[in-house]
């Protein structure tokens, strides 16, 4: 393609700068977060210094009952909510996909969840949860769900992970109703037309025709969905700070805590390493089924 | 082609509307409050009041506030332009030079944007510390441009390699240098794609919360920031906060509105036109 000469020298002084920068804010902060899992290090205790000790945070960490538990709810968390936004957002794609009057509006409308900054909409949803101040309780009266009140469903450890799906739910179905929708509109219309002919009903063309043609699209909304679900924090915070109890504490929430709460550098490391692996797992998936070369 | 049956036409406007109140409902309940005297802030109604600006002009002359308006303006601007010159020409070499470990330097960038926060928050607090920047505008940047340059990369590369390459090279037949024919050439044809950039860098900058929270001191906190520690505390003031959500979350819905074409391709990484 680059056919002028001196092209390779040329090559890097456009590539390195942006490519330097990364590595001065990413990849030494990275590997000085893996480094830092190796040593006892806590601010609370500078007298103690900083001290070399193997494997042991991985050891504590691993043989914690309660890692197992926050990572259970992380991932109760990112299935529950992935799926559900999968299975509506292709229903809801479908649905804007047969095109009416309107339908520019209805899109431009659903876009507005995903912009939010989501330590707005946490606050958001918690006033909408208010028993004292708040909207939805009120219809939760006029409905005769009083049980939703009482504990209030932010203070409830049986719901309190299934509201900050549903928060998820609310905020990122969207997206994945707009990355379908442009997967449906590159959809080609020939084999509908052949389909029609031989006399497939519209599950059939559905589960023969456009699932198939679409899994590109889903894949990509499933991937990018698990990975951002992955990393919930802001809406944890600002709603029930990993309440109550520990019911709604997933991971990030779990490394920020031993970091900024009990000042366990060492530890919180783990965690954040721990959590990366699996966001790892995730983002090799996407470069063997997506590429990276689009 | 197809024939849709009277019920099934109501049937679908039926969850349309459905489907808009229900993404419609919270912000709607919002900004209402925003615009409730401070005797109406504590009732749950929808209607009934005399709407008011008390609450914006509450959220302006509370110099706390105002501050981190002026914050979040400072820091998403300054990282927008650090990262898109930043980012651009790594952009333009992946899209037009041909080089070895091109697909390595690809899944680098990647790795950047796709790795949980939560693992990045604590060398950047240590480090920031470390070096005396932490409360600084140079932290907050540094941050803010972290997590755009990895986007403006994957998605600029994916806008200049949608331009013909013969257009350079005429100008560079022409006695341009390759430099002049990207500024004078290319980038122009790019623009409509750079704008997209900046306005989804400037959402990714504007909306982050974690890394700033880490970051960020009295004088240098973000609007989320400010938004998560006046919620935080016993008694809200709803109708101040509705206002400085509202303050928060409009100005990037307005951008994205107007970038609307570029987001999908944007938040997919380019995966999806």
């Amino acid at each position: 393609m680059a056919k002028i000469s001196s092209a390779r020298l040329e090559a890097y002084r456009y590539l390195l700068p942006g490519l330097l920068f990364l590595l001065v804010v990413f990849l030494l902060p990275l590997a000085y977060a893996v480094g830092i899992t190796f040593f006892r290090w806590s601010l609370l205790r500078p007298d103690l210094g900083i001290r070399f000790q193997g494997l042991k945070n991985y050891l504590t960490v691993l043989s914690d009952p309660f890692t197992y538990e926050t990572l259970g709810r992380t991932l109760i968390f990112v299935a529950g909510a992935v799926l559900l936004e999968m299975v509506l957002g292709t229903a809801i794609s479908l649905l804007l996909n047969r095109g009416f009057r309107g339908n520019a509006l209805v899109q431009s409308v659903l876009l507005v969840p995903f912009m939010m900054a989501p330590i707005v909409v946490g606050f958001t949803w918690r006033f909408l949860l208010n028993n004292n101040f708040g909207p939805l309780p009120v219809l939760f009266m006029r409905l005769g769900l009083t049980g939703l009140m009482d504990p209030p469903l932010l203070a409830n450890q049986h719901l309190v992970l299934l509201v900050l799906i549903i928060v998820d739910i609310w905020q990122f179905t969207p997206f994945v109703v707009l990355v379908l929708l442009a997967g449906l509109k590159a959809l080609p219309a020939e084999p509908y037309e052949a389909a029609v002919v031989d006399g497939a009903g519209a599950w059939q063309r559905f589960r023969l025709i456009t699932l198939p043609l679409l899994r590109p699209a889903v894949l990509v909304a499933v991937v990018i969905r698990t990975l951002t679900a992955l990393r919930i924090f802001d809406t944890v915070m600002i709603m029930t700070g990993g309440g109550p109890g520990s019911s709604s504490e997933v991971l990030s929430f779990y490394g920020y805590r031993l970091a900024f709460q009990s000042y366990e550098m060492g530890l919180a490391g783990t965690v954040g390493v721990l959590t990366m692996g699996l966001a790892l797992l995730f983002t090799l998936f996407y470069i063997k089924r997506v590429g990276v070369d689009t | 082609m197809k024939r849709t049956s009277a019920a099934a036409k109501i049937l679908s406007l039926g969850a349309i509307t459905l489907i808009m109140v229900w993404t419609l409902y919270p912000l709607a309940w919002v900004l209402l409050t925003s615009f409730k005297p401070p005797a109406d802030q504590f009732r749950p109604v929808w209607l009934g009041f005399a709407p008011t600006l008390d609450n914006y002009h509450a959220f302006f002359s509370n110099s706390e506030f105002a501050r981190s308006l002026l914050n979040s303006l400072i820091v998403t601007g300054l990282a927008v332009l650090v990262s898109l010159v930043l980012g651009t020409p790594t952009a333009y070499a992946l899209a037009r030079f041909r080089m070895r470990g091109k697909p390595a330097v690809m899944i680098f960038v990647l790795l950047a944007r796709m790795t949980p926060p939560v693992v990045l928050v604590i060398p950047f607090f240590l480090l920031a510390r470390k070096m005396g920047i932490s409360n600084t505008y140079l932290a907050l940047v540094g941050m803010g441009s972290f997590l755009s340059v990895p986007f403006v990369i994957w998605m600029m590369r994916g806008f200049f390699a949608e331009i013909p390459f013969a257009i350079e090279e005429s100008a560079v037949v022409d006695g341009c240098s390759r430099t002049q024919a990207l500024l004078r050439v290319v980038l122009p044809l790019a623009a409509p794609g750079l704008a997209a950039t900046a306005v989804l860098c400037a959402l990714l900058v504007w909306n982050e919360f974690l890394f700033a929270l880490v970051l960020s001191g009295a004088d240098t906190r973000t609007l989320p920031v400010l938004v998560n520690m006046f919620v935080s505390e016993k008694s809200v003031e709803w109708g101040t906060m509705s206002a400085a959500g509202m303050i928060t979350v409009l100005p990037l819905i307005v951008f994205g509105l107007v970038a609307q074409k570029h987001l999908v391709r944007g938040l997919t990484m380019g995966s999806i036109k």
